[in-house]
């Protein structure tokens, strides 16, 4: 019996179940593995099994031994009956299991940076940010700016954006959308100073539609912060994190999104 | 031979250099420059971020009074300090940049310049065995009270001991004493290792003594001091996790009404955690309220929402009023000048949108604003035993709802309030109040506050939105599938059993 190949498979199968949910896991920097890749792995050594043993006749014939057995010999009939009903059962619950009502939290389909408006009002100022370059860059010290936008960033920001400037700060948890990662490549290395400009000045409340307004927890800063504080704040989020802004000569044409 | 070891011992190296170059990127905004705590975020946070220069520091090894070791230093900054606002860096720096940074942090005081003195941590034994048993438990218990743990943490360890309201550290700023039902907010750690350490350490620069005394003086033993970590290990759960949607099951008869009905020990409770209001003004950098436990059921025609959560003070309380002024005096506030503190009371909302949105689109989390309003149920403790049920539309507007509005109950015991809104799923009123519907997602969002702790208008803790949903009667039609498919399967299974068995009867 020890060497006979249905066991054998049966064996490999339960081997490799248990290397799969619980070896996995337990390798350095490695997670848990997910159901559905559990049952994608499974599915592949089954297949490499089922392979293996129709490779030769005799083998072939071996491992449907087993099988035939509980479908036609009577002193198994207790094993047969069993596991039809088991297996009808399993059927029951699953497709049971599938089709219960259960409410899941609505899919959140937010644009993370909608397109901008070509201007905007600050403090009853119109400013165009359609080809706007950020004013500070090109005048007064540049230190001194960053001291500015360090400051400010430190009293305002940093409880949600965190001091690694990563979306981690010691808020973060509290809000859904986590706050934006600007050490992330997909966020400020994407846009124009312009474009931050605005979405510090208006904030969640200034989003369009499709940036899902109503769950941004980002302030509109204009309420608390002047014109020259937000560019200089837009200096220090690109200095500390090493990125470079897009510049308007890169997105001609493309837009932001 | 020699230009290797060199090498090594040149990497090895803590460089103060270099440490200066990582802290003044990343650390001085909190710590300051001079590294005096007093960086350009510190009044925007209590507990403020350590003063190097004095060199007190509350997470060591090494006996009270006496300066942290190198490790001690590199657990803080690599795991951060949960419950502050100091975050792990494990995974943000490299291992020689915090290596540079501990020997740059030492640069900053001179008691750490005689270098022939080096901190040594205490030899901490291994806990005993038995921990979490009845017995020692009990034993942990009798020493919590002996020792006067529950002079500051309380009788149920939720921070709400008689002293609290009085708690000062060293620079005579406000400190609450922990709240032990929420270990994974302890900036030491939660294991009872952890609290063990605590325990002999003490916490320095905050009232939290050393009990390592109590053990010289055999007032306990050994065993008995980490009976009480085991305790104090015992009042929390696990750091809990954030459940999107909170399901509120269906049950016959009457709803549990009385926040202490023992129903509700059978319904599933869920934690939201809330932050202080940092969004419109006037801003709020201090909440005392670090989350809600939630719980629902509903019966058909009405529901019973549950809200748990922990608040040191009874408010308005008197006793708090100076504690309250410390808060207010020792933060930056949008107000400009610190106002005069009040015996504010506490109050919880619970929000939801006036109707339940058929997209995704719902009104702003923040109690809405002019033109979307949202849909409230207020509780206060100056009438705890009433909610006012009507319309926010933003921070400064609330229109409460002409009548029907949500009933509630409240108890306030050891730390904690507990409060169960309850209200019919449909009201006559449907303009101006959301009718309820099993089934379907329906946004929730939740505020609190402290009067206690100075908080009352918009200084407060908020969420942003969750979801709620009341279960529906089970339709027949979700039994026919399981039904129709077992069927299918038990005659597949005994026609290939037929089959298998005449083709086998008919060879001999």
């Amino acid at each position: 019996m020890r060497h006979h190949p249905f066991w054998q498979s049966v064996a490999l199968l339960l081997i490799a179940y248990v290397l799969i949910v619980f070896g996995i896991p337990m390798l350095p920097g490695s997670a848990l593995v997910p159901k559905s890749v559990v049952l994608q792995y499974m599915l592949t050594v089954l297949v490499g099994i089922l392979i293996w043993v129709s490779d030769d006749e005799a083998r072939w014939t071996r491992f449907k031994e087993p099988l035939h057995a509980v479908l036609v010999e009577s002193r198994l009939k207790t094993i047969r009956n069993g596991l039809l009903g088991a297996l009808t059962l399993m059927v029951g619950c699953f497709t049971y299991s599938q089709v219960r009502a259960s409410v899941a939290a609505p899919p959140n389909l937010r644009s993370i940076h909608p397109a901008p408006p070509s201007q905007l009002t600050f403090r009853g100022k119109t400013i165009s940010l359609t080809g706007l370059e950020n004013p500070l860059r090109a005048q007064g010290d540049m230190a001194t700016h960053l001291a500015t936008g360090r400051r400010v960033y430190y009293q305002n920001c940093m409880a949600c954006h965190g001091d690694y400037l990563d979306g981690q700060g010691h808020y973060a948890t509290g809000f859904n959308p986590i706050p934006l990662n600007f050490q992330d490549n997909g966020t400020i290395a994407q846009l124009t100073e312009s474009f931050v400009f605005w979405r510090i000045a208006k904030g969640g409340p200034g989003l369009p539609r499709e940036g899902t307004p109503w769950n941004s927890a980002m302030p509109a800063w204009e309420s608390f912060l002047t014109e020259d504080e937000i560019w200089a704040v837009v200096l220090y989020l690109y200095d500390a994190t090493r990125w470079h802004p897009r510049t308007w000569g890169e997105t001609e044409g493309g837009g932001h999104d | 031979m020699t230009s290797v070891f060199l090498l090594a011992v040149a990497l090895l190296a803590q460089d103060t250099t270099q440490g200066k170059a990582v802290y003044q990127k990343w650390c001085a905004g909190c710590h300051g420059d001079t590294g005096a705590g007093d960086g350009e975020a510190a009044h925007y946070m209590l507990p403020r971020p350590r003063d190097f220069t004095g060199a007190i520091y509350q997470i060591r090894s090494t006996a009270s009074g006496e300066l942290p070791t190198d490790a001690d230093l590199m657990r803080a900054i690599d795991d951060g300090l949960p419950g502050t606002a100091m975050p792990g860096w494990k995974d943000r720096l490299s291992a020689g940049d915090r290596r540079n940074l501990v020997a740059y942090l030492k640069t900053f005081s001179t008691f750490f310049a005689d270098t022939s003195f080096r901190p040594q941590p205490i030899a901490f034994g291994s806990a005993p065995g038995g921990g979490g048993g009845d017995e020692a438990l009990r034993t942990g218990r009798l020493f919590y009270d002996s020792i006067g743990c529950r002079k500051c943490h309380g009788d149920r360890g939720r921070g709400d001991g008689p002293s609290s309201p009085t708690l000062k550290d060293d620079a005579g700023l406000p400190v609450f004493a922990a709240d032990l039902s929420e270990g994974w907010r302890f900036n030491g750690g939660a294991s009872a290792e952890d609290i063990y350490h605590r325990l002999r350490t003490g916490l320095d620069g905050t009232p939290m003594p050393s009990f390592s005394d109590l053990l010289d003086q055999q007032f306990l033993t050994d065993e008995q001091l980490w009976r009480v970590a085991q305790y104090v290990r015992s009042l929390s759960p696990d750091a809990p996790e954030v459940r999107d949607v909170i399901r509120a099951p269906r049950i016959a008869g009457a709803l549990p009404r009385a926040p202490d009905d023992s129903a509700w020990n059978d319904v599933d409770r869920y934690w939201f955690p809330l932050v202080g209001q940092i969004i419109v003004k006037n801003r709020w950098f201090n909440p005392a309220v670090s989350g809600v436990w939630v719980q629902v059921a509903h019966n058909g025609d009405s529901l019973a929402l549950r809200v748990v959560w922990n608040d040191r003070s009874q408010s308005p309380d008197t006793a708090w009023l100076a504690h309250g002024g410390r808060v207010l005096s020792s933060l930056a506030l949008d107000e400009g000048s610190a106002p005069a503190p009040q015996p504010w009371p506490d109050q919880l909302a619970v929000q939801f949108p006036l109707t339940i949105p058929s997209g995704m689109e719902r009104p702003y989390f923040l109690m809405g604003d002019r033109t979307a309003p949202v849909y409230q149920w207020r509780w206060s403790s100056a009438s705890p035993a009433a909610a006012v049920a009507g319309q926010a539309r933003g921070l400064d507007r609330f229109d409460p709802a002409a009548a029907g509005g949500a009933g509630a109950q409240s108890v306030y015991d050891a730390g904690q309030w507990r409060v169960v809104f309850t209200r019919a799923l449909a009201t006559p009123d449907s303009a101006s109040q959301l009718q309820f519907q099993t089934g379907r997602a329906i946004p929730v969002a939740f505020f609190a506050w402290d009067g206690s702790n100075a908080e009352t208008g918009t200084r407060m803790a908020v969420s942003t939105w969750y979801f709620l949903a009341l279960d529906e009667p089970v339709p027949a039609r979700v039994f026919i599938s399981p039904v129709l498919a077992m069927t299918l399967v038990l005659v597949v299974g005994l026609l290939m059993v037929r089959r298998a068995q005449r083709a086998s009867g008919r060879q001999p």
